[in-house]
């Protein structure tokens, strides 16, 4: 197909401008093909159907190019370019099932769904360095962009109040960390007895997805371990998206039912001047303490700071609806292309997904725990069950705290108590990310 | 055997590693974050306290309401 446009191309080249700049033109526009259209001579009808049948895609599927190369320009196995991206495009069928018929994480899974569906067509090359998704890759996503635009955007959207009128609930989002640190001495352990081949590097951009938190675990994958950010971001979205089913089973299994029933105060009044002070300390804090986690933490807090100084309503929304959906859509698509087969069916890709797993257990129990430790403690008493909102899966995490408090006492209402650790776990993610990078430094 | 076991024992010694300074660093990070928080609002209520920033928008309602008041009758003393 694509030969034969060239070659009308050319021929209508050949046409139009005299016979010296239409080589000119061609060879620019077809490269390494210019020979071809010099000694084009007219077929037959049946040669040209056959050359056309040729570059189909079911001959693409069934006998692949033996040289075609992949993204990186890297020769690709013949499994990953015929059965392999068959089985590719039925899972991100499976991944749009999820998606619409399930309602896991929509906004992200369909476009990296389809994303995947792209990049795994044959002949195209629309995941390759000069496709579209692969433009899309390399202008926000090799350089770590869009997560931190996605990051502005859900700065501007948080409400740091919860955590405000509770400043120790923060606590639990710190805890639920030990989610992300489990998890690397688990998947350190598992390359140590020869299950797979994961350097520290891969082992800590795995680790992340116990973050619970799409752009922070983008945002490292892409830093540390690029050849994983596919395989790592769709278990961190589905992941996500399936909070309401990981989460309670363990919540239950390590609370008693007294202490599910535990009525926390009422919330104090945060005045205006405390939520627009709070960002900047924060920031501030963070060049103190760890420089290396200001990247995302600067943004978030930007995000917020023009929420809270209410004078620019327009920018505020801006990034909490037109910035933020847009790239989105580049987000998606860019994660997607690297769902090509030859980069996500690999063995790793089955450990990162047992290992993301994992990670949002350790990460749910820990969170628990620490508010049992707490209650040791003198002062108000904290409910069990907001600890697990420490991992961030912001608002999702802090929902189900209250629907689980809920199922025990129709009374008690914990969503505002969750969404102090909720969004302590954000700012806790983006420690520990930046804890990560400046390890690799 | 040896090596090989030498190796293991040293990248799990590693994660653990890795896990003491991660998650000392965001506890002792939220720790200060608590503390500063805390602060902050002590600081905040003694010297801002919010009743000051909202004694401004009441009397702007009242004004609207005068002016409001003060147009009805003007306009009616001249239709009148």
């Amino acid at each position: 197909m694509k030969n034969i446009v060239i070659k009308f191309l050319a021929l209508f080249m050949l046409f139009t401008f005299s016979n010296v700049s239409a080589n000119e033109t061609a060879t620019h526009s077809t490269g390494s093909d210019t020979h071809k259209e010099e000694t084009y001579k007219s077929q037959t009808f049946s040669h040209m159907v056959t050359g056309f049948l040729k570059s189909t895609g079911i001959v693409a599927f069934v006998s692949p190019d033996p040289d075609e190369l992949n993204a990186k320009g890297e020769k690709i196995s013949t499994f990953h370019k015929g059965l392999g991206r068959a089985l590719m495009i039925l899972l991100t069928f499976f991944l749009f099932w999820l998606a619409i018929a399930k309602g896991f994480e929509p906004l992200l899974l369909l476009p990296i769904a389809f994303g995947g569906l792209l990049a795994n067509i044959p002949v195209a090359n629309i995941g390759g360095a000069h496709g579209f998704l692969g433009v899309i890759y390399s202008m926000g996503l090799s350089n770590e962009m869009f997560p931190i635009i996605i990051f502005m955007g859900v700065g501007a959207m948080t409400d740091f109040g919860p955590l405000l009128s509770n400043p120790k609930t923060a606590l639990l989002g710190g805890a639920a960390q030990f989610g992300i640190f489990g998890t690397l001495v688990g998947a350190v352990a598992l390359s140590q007895y020869g299950f797979v081949d994961f350097t520290l590097q891969q082992a800590s951009a795995i680790s992340i997805i116990g973050g619970a938190d799409g752009p922070t675990s983008i945002f490292i994958a892409t830093k540390l371990a690029p050849e994983l950010l596919g395989a790592i971001a769709v278990a961190s979205y589905s992941y996500m998206a399936m909070v309401p089913i990981i989460q309670p089973p363990i919540m239950k299994a390590l609370t008693t039912d007294a202490e599910r029933k535990i009525k926390m105060t009422t919330l104090r009044h945060v005045s205006r001047l405390e939520k627009l002070v709070f960002p900047v300390m924060v920031l501030t804090l963070a060049i103190l303490v760890l420089p290396e986690s200001t990247p995302l933490i600067g943004a978030f807090m930007f995000g917020n700071f023009l929420k809270e100084s209410g004078v620019v309503e327009r920018l505020n929304d801006t990034l909490q609806n037109s910035l933020i959906n847009t790239v989105t859509i580049f987000l998606g698509l860019g994660v997607g292309s690297k769902l090509a087969a030859d980069q996500f069916l690999v063995p790793q890709t089955m450990f990162i997904m047992a290992l993301g797993i994992v990670a949002f257990s350790v990460g749910t129990a820990s969170g628990v725990l620490m508010a049992k430790i707490m209650n040791m403690f003198p002062g108000h008493k904290i409910n069990p069950l907001i600890g697990s909102a420490g991992v961030s899966a912001v608002p999702m995490a802090a929902r189900v705290s209250n629907k689980v408090g809920m199922e025990f006492d129709r009374n008690n209402m914990l969503l505002m108590h969750a969404m102090g650790p909720n969004v302590a776990g954000v700012i806790g993610s983006a420690v520990a990310a930046g804890v990560l990078i400046s390890l690799f430094q | 055997m040896n090596k090989g076991n030498l190796m293991e024992t040293n990248l799990i010694v590693e994660g653990f590693k890795f896990m003491g300074l991660g998650m000392g660093t965001v506890f002792i990070f939220l720790i200060i974050m608590i503390a500063s928080m805390n602060i902050m609002s002590i600081f905040i209520h003694k010297f801002f306290p919010e009743s000051k920033l909202e004694i401004n928008p009441a009397p702007k309602q009242d004004n609207k309401k005068v002016i409001a008041a003060i147009t009805a009758a003007i306009s009616h003393h001249r239709q009148g």
